[in-house]
C-alpha cells in the first residue's frame, strides 16, 4: 500500500483531472492517491471522475481555497 | 451556533451549485437582460471599450478606428464608465464572483507555476480578445445569446468552439502534462 502525492497547486482545469487520471493508472489496487488542487471546477471533477470509475473518494479543505482529493484505488 | 456547520450555508454559499441552477439563472438573466435593455446579453464587446477608455486616459484617440467610427460608439465611449450599462454588469460579475469566493472562505491567491503559464495566458487571453471581436461576440454575446435568439450563427460559433476545444485539449496535453 503506496500513499502517493500529486501536487496539482496552481494548474488550471482540466490539468489536475488528466495528471490525476495518468498517475492513478500507474498505481496498484490498494493504493491511496491524493491530489492537492487550490482551482475549484477541479474540486468537482476530480471527486466526480474517481467516484465514477467506482473508486473511494474523500475530500479534505487544507486551507482557504485549498482542497486535497484523496482517492484510494479500488480497481 | 456555528455558520459553517448550518445547512444552508453549506448548501447556498459554501458548495458550488450544480450547473443546471447555473442554466436556469444564466437563462432567465439574459431574458431580462434582452427585455429591459433591448439588447442581447455580451461580455466581450464591454472590454473592447475598456481598452478604449484606457487608451483614451494615457492620451490616444480611437476617433479614426473604424471599429469605433459609429456615431453610437462614440456616444458610449463619450458618456463614460458609469453610464454603460454593459461597463457595470461586468463590473458586477466581477464583485460577485469575488464576494462569492469570499464567503465560501475560498479565496486564494494562486502562484504561477511556470514561464509557461504566463506565455499561455497571455497569448490564449491574446487570441481570445482579437477572435471575440473578429467575430463579433464571444460565448456569451455570439453563441449564448445568439442561440436564444435564434440565430443560426449562433450555432454555426457553437460547432466551431467544438473545433478549437479540441485543438486547445491537444495543446494543453502536449504542452502542460
Amino acid at each position: 500500500m503506496k500513499e502517493v502525492e500529486l501536487d496539482c497547486l496552481g494548474e488550471a482545469c482540466p490539468i489536475p483531472l488528466v495528471k490525476a487520471e495518468n498517475k492513478l493508472k500507474e498505481m496498484e489496487i490498494g493504493d491511496v492517491l491524493i491530489v492537492q488542487i487550490d482551482h475549484s471546477c477541479a474540486m468537482k471533477n476530480v471527486p466526480e471522475w474517481a467516484r465514477k470509475e467506482g473508486h473511494n473518494v474523500e475530500i479534505e479543505e487544507v486551507d482557504d481555497g485549498e482542497w486535497e482529493v484523496i482517492i484510494e484505488k479500488v480497481k | 451556533m456555528d455558520i459553517k456547520k448550518n445547512k444552508y450555508y453549506k448548501l447556498w454559499i459554501k458548495d458550488a451549485w450544480p450547473y443546471i441552477t447555473g442554466a436556469v439563472l444564466l437563462s432567465l438573466f439574459q431574458i431580462i437582460t434582452l427585455t429591459t435593455t433591448g439588447n442581447p446579453w455580451g461580455v466581450s464587446g464591454v472590454l473592447a471599450n475598456w481598452g478604449a477608455w484606457i487608451y483614451e486616459a494615457f492620451g490616444g484617440s480611437v476617433d479614426k478606428w473604424y471599429y469605433f467610427a459609429s456615431e453610437g460608439a462614440q456616444k458610449t465611449l463619450e458618456s463614460g464608465f458609469f453610464n454603460h450599462g454593459g461597463s457595470l454588469r461586468n463590473l458586477g460579475i466581477i464583485v460577485g464572483a469575488l464576494i462569492a469566493t469570499l464567503l465560501a472562505s475560498g479565496f486564494k491567491i494562486k502562484k504561477i507555476k511556470s514561464l509557461k503559464q504566463i506565455i499561455a495566458a497571455v497569448l490564449g487571453g491574446l487570441l481570445m480578445g482579437y477572435g471575440a471581436r473578429i467575430g463579433f461576440g464571444c460565448n456569451i454575446g455570439a453563441l449564448f445569446s445568439g442561440i436564444a435568439s435564434l440565430s443560426l450563427s449562433g450555432w454555426v460559433y457553437a460547432a466551431f468552439l467544438f473545433f478549437g476545444a479540441i485543438a486547445g485539449s491537444k495543446l494543453l496535453v502536449k504542452y502542460f502534462m
